[in-house]
């Protein structure tokens, strides 16, 4: 086996100075188009050793959001509608970032929104509370699309086993879900939290408010049934005759005519109000009735992020395996660059929660997917770059880690 | 009643959570001692909420700074792990010790320490969280991780050590201001004759009266009320006085 990435990843593992996030982090991709194989591109680190996030977080302390704030103002003001119809669509999870940006948007700039959220794979008790807490508590209209149960969880099992990545339908879901509702009910503003550059993304994709549309609508051209699951097409999952094209509806992304012709417009409000979740998690905590995770999830030491959904778990396990990156590492770059960890803290944090394995939920996954423990094993290991990783005395470790390199 | 203000600590900063999440800073350590201690405050705790994370304590130097001009009983909760973490806690000014998560591992800890410091200067701390109408579940690591371990089973266990005090938290009412958990601090003061600490939910004056309705605690521990300046020691001090 050659000694390098199975992701097109650099070869030499470079963590950033600053957080303790490596250059295999991979960029966002338009997953549906993806049929496997092509290089990656990861977050890069400049010559002075910092990440394009820690780079962008700098920055976020310079600009004027006051300023930032006016601006939102105005712009909101060509949608507000006043005659009792929803004004905007805020993708929701039910998640601290998505109540704070639907609830502040209801409550601060007196919109009148309409949360609209894609069910996660299989809820948690905690997310479920906090998705109808939104409403309930948060008194945000909400409504929720929940796709197919039985083609969901096929997707999911074939983009594990294909891709080793559980989410990526999931993922889809939720990018497509806003604008596509946008379009069905005449509400021409959709309005996203963060913008996921503030992770890591390509740094001038934090430049604009207005979300890059490739990865919720195709060319007009496009043939819906080339979309992709784990790189497996719509076109080949119906003609094994198990699912057919009508069952693929609430997947489809809109095409870019009807965007411009129904004149939606997607907008970052992390663009004009400085992000900064765990003051969302405050926020949702006193105003939208959100309430932490009853223990810490598996892989990290946090309560409070992404805890909707059993799966996430195993998505942050198979980003250890594929990329040496797990959960706590992305939870601590974040609370390093939002100045509420040191990097010391959070290179212990890593070291002890990073890739620990996702028990919790582990058997609901392997049931949900309808895979033997043995498969999942032996797909991990399939998963495992052989420039990150190495067998010692029968046991995976990883060659590079920041804690090696930092003690 | 005793009236006790609560500093969680991290590095070098008071912080305050909401349900033992969350490090929104709050202010200087001795700085907001001092404060509580001149407004009246009966007694003080520091708590080191990243200890067991980082299996580190980090509060000796601020507990011997405190000891100068503070004159009331300071108890150190937070990375406890050996006599020798005691030792260094006790020697630079701490008046009691809290212990939770240690004992998971090492039941035999709080015996010993009782033995070396007497029963007066141990508490037996204890983080629950209510997981049925009727039962809790004890956790640890700053409310972190879950013990199976349930609340009440654990107090009578652990009770007969000797432990002076009973630090009892809600890591469901922590940092929201919307009252105690009653119904826990009722169960659990009906099992044991030691005095408790109720700590976790204090928002406003009427909850005290709606916790001692149904549980007889020897003392509230206070901290997000103070720290936000939603309410001063001294009111809380005058209502317990009238309504005792």
């Amino acid at each position: 086996m050659k000694n390098s990435s199975l992701y097109g990843l650099p070869e030499n593992v470079i963590f950033c100075k600053l957080c303790v996030i490596s250059n295999q982090r991979p960029s966002s991709t338009v997953e549906f188009k993806s049929s496997g194989g092509e290089s990656k591109s990861g977050i890069s680190i400049n010559d002075n050793g910092i990440c394009d996030a820690c780079s962008y977080n700098k920055k976020k302390s310079e600009i004027n959001w006051k300023e930032r704030e006016k601006q939102l103002l105005k712009f909101l003001e060509k949608y507000r509608k006043n005659n009792g119809d929803y004004d905007c669509i805020v993708p929701s999870s039910g998640g601290k970032d998505s109540s704070f940006t639907a609830h502040i948007l209801k409550k601060k700039y007196n919109m009148n929104p309409l949360a609209v959220t894609w069910a996660p794979n299989m809820w948690t008790e905690e997310g479920f509370e906090n998705f109808n807490n939104l409403s309930r508590v948060g008194g945000v209209d909400s409504i929720l699309i929940t796709p197919n149960g039985r083609l969901h969880s096929y997707l999911t099992k074939i983009s594990f086993l294909n891709f080793g990545h559980p989410f990526q339908p999931f993922i889809h879901g939720q990018k497509i879900i806003g604008p596509k509702m946008a379009k069905k009910l005449n509400i021409p503003l959709v309005i996203y939290g963060e913008n996921q550059a503030e992770y890591g993304n390509k740094l001038e994709d934090n430049l604009s408010h207005y979300m890059n549309n490739q990865f919720f609508s195709v060319e007009d051209d496009f043939n819906f049934k080339d979309i992709k699951f784990g790189g497996k097409s719509i076109q080949s999952i119906i003609e094994e005759k198990k699912f057919n094209f009508k069952n693929f509806s609430t997947y489809l992304p809109l095409q870019k005519k009807e965007v411009s012709d129904s004149k939606i417009q997607m907008i970052f409000l992390g663009y004009f109000e400085k992000w900064d979740p765990q003051e969302c998690f405050y926020y949702a905590s006193e105003n939208t009735g959100f309430r932490p995770a009853k223990e810490r999830s598996d892989g990290t030491y946090s309560k409070y992020t992404e805890i909707d959904d059993k799966i996430v778990p195993i998505h942050f396990y198979t980003t250890f395996i594929k990329f040496g990156i797990g959960r706590a590492s992305y939870d601590a770059a974040q609370e390093i660059r939002n100045h509420k960890i040191t990097r010391d803290e959070g290179i212990n944090l890593v070291k002890k929660f990073d890739g620990e394995f996702p028990k919790t939920y582990f058997k609901d996954f392997l049931d949900y997917i309808e895979i033997s423990e043995e498969q999942f094993i032996k797909k991990i290991d399939e998963l495992r770059s052989p420039h990150l990783w190495e067998k010692i005395k029968n046991e995976w470790v990883l060659k590079e880690s920041i804690y090696k390199k930092n003690f | 009643m005793r009236v006790i203000a609560r500093l969680d600590i991290k590095n070098e900063d008071v912080i305050k959570g909401i349900n033992f999440e969350g490090l929104r800073v709050m202010g200087k350590p001795n700085y907001l001692a001092k404060k509580y201690y001149n407004e009246g405050a009966d007694e003080l705790i520091y708590s080191d909420c990243v200890a067991s994370l980082y299996g580190r304590n980090n509060l000796s130097k601020f507990v011997e700074s405190a000891a100068k001009d503070i004159f009331i009983p300071i108890t150190v909760a937070g990375g406890i792990r050996n006599k020798k973490d005691a030792e260094l806690l006790m020697k630079n000014g701490a008046d009691k010790l809290a212990i939770n998560t240690e004992l998971f591992k090492n039941d035999n800890l709080g015996k010993e320490l009782i033995k070396k410091y007497g029963s007066q200067s141990i508490l037996l701390s204890i983080q629950a969280k209510k997981i049925s109408r009727d039962s809790w579940e004890a956790y640890i690591n700053f409310g972190r991780d879950r013990t199976n371990m349930d609340v009440e089973e654990w107090v009578k266990k652990m009770v007969p050590s000797n432990f002076g005090e009973l630090l009892l938290t809600s890591i469901d009412a922590d940092g929201l201001s919307n009252g105690f958990d009653v119904e826990l601090y009722e169960k659990i003061c009906k099992i044991v004759n030691i005095p408790i600490i109720a700590c976790g939910g204090f928002g406003k004056l009427i909850h005290i009266k709606e916790l001692k309705k149904f549980a007889d605690v020897d003392a509230i521990s206070i901290s997000k009320a103070l720290h936000y300046n939603k309410i001063n020691i001294g009111e809380i001090k005058n209502y317990i006085k009238k309504n005792d």
